[in-house]
């Protein structure tokens, strides 16, 4: 196992300096599927699993029960990315477990789980962790009203979808313009927790689609008193973003992914497959922050990084923002890029503008001049991006704004004018006595005796 | 008289003999300050001295202009605090020029040993300062007895022990020193005393708030001797050179700024000052007219003048031109008001009303010669004398008032005590005159009785003598007692006896304080209650989010709230303060009474007053209304974030029928803690600090992670 291990990572090393086969995700390109069997997946899945291979990916496809399946070994992962296309496996590898699957994505790792009607609960229980609740054992989706014409069968499971989330980050614009798009979509349903902000549905069911018995449509036993999953409130196909902005897509169907659904007329699901997968493995939309820093605005745009501001200081806050898609590192144009100044409370929110003269081909600065409120503490500068499918940018600095010097109080206050006059008054006022005094000699010998006594 | 000793005349003896005893005096008081720093070490101990110290140190490395405008933005997060501007800057400046003084001379010492012996050292010039006041106000004799009596009066030691860096070790000599010199001023009418007075007064403005008492007291006095009608122009001269220069350098202080002109701590010596001009001119206009119409004209016009001035304070006052007086001003006239509307103030142990044993505690022999020492006053009644009487009765009531103004108390009653004590020696030591000679010139009686006579005369003088003399030895011995029993605890480092008689020192404190120096990030910040605020700066040198400069009082209502509420909200608001870490003390295992969850009903008191919605005191009482903390404590104390917190897996230790050495109940069976996790606990559990921990990846609850985890996977994090 190590020396395969050893093996693999020679491979992915040389294929790095290959520049032919480079690899088009961001975090890497060790790819490992997962599968009830190995030959008939490959015959099942050949086109995605071809079109992954063409991206550059090194794919291992491998049984989900072979007991020699690791992802990490001494806490570091061995592959940057998992598809889970074995929905009724029970148990992956020797004794992987949820808490495996969890730590992989934490430590930046990808996932695409793909369920089928038949799922196995160690899948309903990761998912469960990402907010993804499946339906009922022996349930599928049905709608009687979009399905795949070829394959009439009475209960209608193979359901054409159409109502994708309009999420511009994960679909491709041909797949966003199309108004009738059809993802053929066989499958179980699942209850997205909407109270997740990391978790969006991206292709929900339409108004006649529901969640039902997959084996009998009228079998009163699976008729639950509770509410159905349909419509709008029924997942076909989530996607989650974790805080650490690896990615994760949750599947009621893996048939979407084979060659059967792909290949069938008027389907949409080559595109779609294409698109969810470039998405998870990090091959689009993946957001960064290049650099960022702020200064004095009378200060020169290469002087250090200052400790401290004063109350009401004009500041300079600029940063760098790139976005990677088709395989190299854009500058990322918008014109919701927001500053924040919070001390408990928010002080300041504007809207950054991006700088016309780019620094480099690969970034884009968005820059603004800042009026310091007038107040001092610590303060937090924070650029806080999250936009569905980006990857998030949360970028924060504790500055401390300080009060004024003893010094830099304005001096000469219009408003205290007649205080001056007074103490000059006072003073001439004290020296004309003075002088009356000293120089009235004569009667005040008298005058000022008893005064001393 | 006598022939000469060694040279000298009888006068010069007398000089040399007052020098040694003072010279005596002084290495006495230096050397009962010290048996803190031999049972322990040289260390700044409790917890204002700390910010004392830290703020001296950032005054020597980077000098008083840095320092005087300096914010200090780990303190109070994220509020921060200008320093500079906020803390009375004497102690340290006093310290600084110290220590640069000793280097110019090439003498290297460590900045933390000059603030550690400064106070034991003042303590010395106090009773210097002693000496000169009762001297001034009576003789030498008085005024060594006096000098003698707060050298080693527990009253002072307990605020000016070696490590005790705080403003009273250097206060105390400035009070003491600037009514000297007041008195001085105006027994002789000089305005150069008067001018001294106030620099020393500027010097007292800088060093402590209590000066306060001065720019009261000294009104009081002018005011008192004008209504005796004492009036004189000694008294003019040295009120109005006092009051002008003193005020004006008063306001040189950032932190009092323009108080002294509009606040009502401050409106009697400017109401003074007026009347003190008014009653010159009419004693001058009297002069120079005739008596009786001008008489009769005064008088009215005193009147209406004294009533108009009163009814502008008020209105002013009301109106809210002139600052109303200060809470903790209030406290001090009705005792129940602070613990009704400002539990802030009554929650610390120093503002507590004067138990009577403490008078006796503190001054022991002095608190009953004070009275005869005010009675001596009165039989002899000059300016001086009215300022003692004065100054015994407010010191006297404001000292019952709150434990630690027997400080301000202890200077007057050692003067009065010398005093009495003086009377008591010269009467009873005085064998020149002898009696039987003036018998013997009225009766004649035969000599053989003669003798028998004095030595009758002469017995009970010896007698009284022989009492008095065991009393002051068995004052001493009850100083020195105190001192080393109940005053030279640095409270940072504790020590306990074991049965064995062995002595264990136990330094939870500083570990924890220096785990956090060295395995958390330079920016942590740390939450906890405001006690330890000060040290934590100082010690660990990490961020605090309240502190013992309690002057933002709704902040530290948001650390009793986290304090007093369920771990989420708790944890929610940690995480919108940034905290990191919290830390919380406890004295379960040890048995150590002064820990958090006997501080924790003045929390939740404090938050109480803010959040009156969120926290509930009662609720904190079980159904049979005990503060309880075991399976019997209500709901509400069983889920806040103190109790889990200092309870979390002390029952591992302590066994399943584990006992808590302090509120000796037994603990909780089971104490459940996701959202934070244990960081760091002191060998004997009386630190424990505790980590806040990041939101989950994957946007689960803590509580969701800890299920899944499986009970108590979390907690064994090995560090």
């Amino acid at each position: 196992m190590r020396l395969g291990a050893l093996l693999r990572t020679w491979l992915a090393f040389s294929s790095i300096c290959l520049p032919s086969a480079s690899a088009r995700s961001v975090t890497g390109d060790r790819l490992l599927v997962l599968v009830p069997a190995v030959e008939a997946a490959i015959h099942d899945y050949s086109i995605f699993l071809d079109s992954l291979k063409r991206r550059g990916f090194e794919v291992s496809i491998r049984d989900a029960a072979n007991s020699s399946i690791v992802l990490h070994i001494d806490g570091d992962r061995l592959y940057d990315h998992v598809a889970l296309l074995a929905p009724a496996a029970k148990r992956f590898g020797a004794a992987l477990s949820i808490h495996d699957f969890i730590h992989f994505v934490n430590t930046g790792g990808n996932m695409i789980v793909a369920a089928s009607a038949a799922l196995s609960d160690f899948h309903r229980r990761l998912a469960a962790q990402f907010g993804v609740e499946f339906d009922k054992h022996g349930t599928a989706v049905i709608d009687h009203s979009h399905y795949l014409s070829s394959k009439v069968s009475s209960n209608h499971t193979i359901v054409a979808a159409s109502r994708l989330s309009h999420i511009p980050a994960v679909l491709s614009p041909p797949l966003l313009a199309d108004e009738h798009p059809t993802i053929y979509f066989e499958g179980i349903a699942h209850n997205y927790d909407s109270q997740i902000p990391l978790l969006a549905p991206l292709l929900t069911g339409s108004r006649s689609t529901y969640s039902g018995s997959s084996v009998a449509v009228d079998r009163p036993s699976l008729k639950s008193t509770q509410a159905q999953l349909s419509g709008r409130s029924l997942g076909l196909v989530s996607i989650f973003q974790s805080r650490s902005n690896a990615r994760v897509v949750f599947s009621g169907s893996s048939a979407l992914f084979s060659d059967a659904l792909v290949g069938a007329e008027h389907s949409t699901n080559g595109l779609f497959i294409n698109d969810i997968s470039q998405w998870a493995f990090q091959e689009k939309s993946v957001l960064r922050e290049v650099d960022h820093r702020h200064r004095l605005a009378s200060a020169a745009p290469s002087s250090l990084q200052p400790d401290h501001y004063r109350v009401s200081n004009v500041i300079n806050y600029e940063i760098d923002l790139s976005v990677y898609y088709e395989n190299k590192w854009h500058p990322y144009i918008a014109d919701d890029v927001q500053f924040e100044a919070t001390m408990l409370d928010p002080y300041l929110r504007l809207t950054l503008n991006r700088t016309q003269v780019p620094k480099s081909a690969t970034v884009a600065t968005y820059h603004g001049d800042i009026k310091l409120p007038d107040r001092y503490g610590t303060f937090t500068f924070s650029v806080n991006y999250k936009r569905a499918g980006f990857s998030s940018i949360n970028v924060h600095d504790t500055v401390a704004i300080w009060p004024l010097r003893h010094d830099e109080y304005p001096r000469f206050l219009s408003a205290a004018y007649p205080y001056y006059a007074g103490s000059f008054v006072m003073v001439a006022g004290f020296l004309a006595l003075c002088a009356a005094w000293l120089w009235n000699t004569g009667p005040t010998s008298k005058s000022s005796k008893p005064k001393s006594s | 008289m006598r022939d000469k000793v060694l040279g000298l005349s009888a006068h010069d003896q007398t000089s040399l003999l007052r020098l040694a005893i003072l010279g005596l005096i002084s290495v006495v008081a230096i050397g009962s300050r010290l048996y803190s720093v031999i049972r322990f070490e040289s260390i700044i101990h409790e917890f204002d001295p700390w910010f004392n110290y830290r703020t001296t140190r950032y005054l020597v490395d980077n000098g008083f202009d840095k320092f005087w405008n300096w914010f200090d933005e780990t303190a109070w997060y994220p509020l921060g605090r200008v320093v500079g501007g906020t803390l009375y800057p004497g102690i340290m400046v006093t310290s600084a020029t110290i220590y640069n003084g000793l280097r110019l001379l090439n003498i290297p010492v460590d900045i933390r040993n000059v603030c550690v012996f400064l106070a034991p050292v003042f303590s010395a010039l106090t009773a210097i300062a002693t000496y000169q006041l009762g001297k001034e106000v009576k003789d030498a004799t008085a005024g060594l007895l006096a000098a003698a009596f707060i050298g080693i009066a527990p009253g002072y030691i307990s605020r000016s022990v070696a490590g005790s860096y705080d403003n009273e070790g250097i206060a105390i000599f400035l009070l003491v020193f600037t009514f000297f010199l007041w008195l001085r001023s105006v027994r002789l009418g000089s305005a150069m005393y008067g001018a001294l007075t106030a620099v020393f007064y500027f010097y007292m403005v800088s060093a402590w708030g209590g000066y306060v008492f001065i720019i009261n007291l000294i009104p009081l006095h002018v005011f008192a001797l004008l209504a005796m009608g004492r009036y004189s122009n000694r008294l003019y001269v040295a009120y109005s050179t006092f009051y002008v220069l003193g005020t004006l350098a008063s306001m040189q202080i950032p932190f009092v700024g323009f108080q002294p002109t509009f606040t009502s701590e401050h409106m009697a010596a400017l109401g003074t000052f007026g009347l003190v001009q008014l009653v010159a001119f009419t004693y001058y206009v009297r002069t120079v007219a005739s008596q009786q119409h001008f008489q009769l004209l005064v008088r009215f016009a005193l009147l209406i003048l004294f009533v108009l001035g009163v009814a502008v304070l008020v209105l002013l006052t009301m109106r809210g031109v002139i600052a109303p007086w200060t809470g903790r001003f209030y406290s001090l006239w009705d005792t129940g008001y602070a613990k009704i509307h400002i539990p802030i103030i009554a929650s610390v142990s120093e503002h507590q009303p004067t138990a009577w044993p403490n008078f006796f505690f503190d001054l022991n022999l002095l608190i009953w010669l004070f009275p005869a020492g005010i009675y001596f006053s009165f039989r002899e009644l000059t300016d001086n004398h009215v300022f003692l009487i004065l100054y015994s009765i407010f010191a006297a009531y404001f000292s019952g008032v709150m434990v630690r103004l027997i400080l301000t108390l202890t200077p007057i009653v050692c003067v009065m005590a010398g005093i009495a004590m003086a009377n008591v020696f010269e009467t009873y030591l005085d064998f020149r005159k002898a009696a039987p000679a003036e018998l013997e010139a009225h009766d004649a009686p035969p000599s053989a009785t003669g003798s028998m006579k004095r030595y009758y005369t002469y017995f009970p003088k010896i007698a009284v003598m022989v009492n008095f003399m065991y009393f002051l030895f068995m004052f001493q011995w009850h100083c020195s007692w105190i001192t080393s029993s109940a005053y030279s605890s640095p409270s940072v480092v504790l020590a306990s006896r074991g049965p064995d008689g062995s002595h264990h020192i136990i330094d939870d404190f500083r570990e924890a304080y220096y785990w956090l120096r060295k395995n958390t990030e330079p920016s942590a910040k740390v939450l906890s209650w405001w006690d330890y605020g000060y040290q934590l700066a100082g010690m660990a040198d990490r961020t605090t989010l309240v502190d013992n400069n309690t002057w933002n009082n709704t902040h530290i209502a948001t650390v009793g709230k986290i304090m007093a509420s369920d771990e989420d909200t708790a944890y929610e608001l940690a995480r919108r303060h940034d905290v990191d870490y919290v830390l919380v003390i406890f004295g379960g295992m040890l048995g150590y009474s002064g820990d958090d969850i006997n501080k924790f009903l003045w929390m939740i008191r404090i938050a109480q007053g803010v959040y009156p919605d969120d926290v509930n005191e009662q609720s904190f009482f079980n159904r049979e209304g005990q503060y309880a903390i075991g399976d019997d404590a209500s709901a509400a104390m069983k889920n806040s974030l103190m109790h889990k917190l200092c309870y979390y897996r002390f029952g591992d230790v302590m066994g399943p029928k584990g006992f808590d050495r302090v509120r000796k109940q037994r603990l909780p069976t089971s104490v459940e803690l996701d959202n934070f996790e244990e960081a760091y606990t002191t060998e004997n559990w009386m630190v424990r600090i505790y980590k806040v921990k990041e939101l989950d990846s994957l946007g689960r609850t803590h509580h969701a992670v800890a299920k899944l985890k499986g009970p108590r996977a979390a907690a064994h994090i090995p560090f």
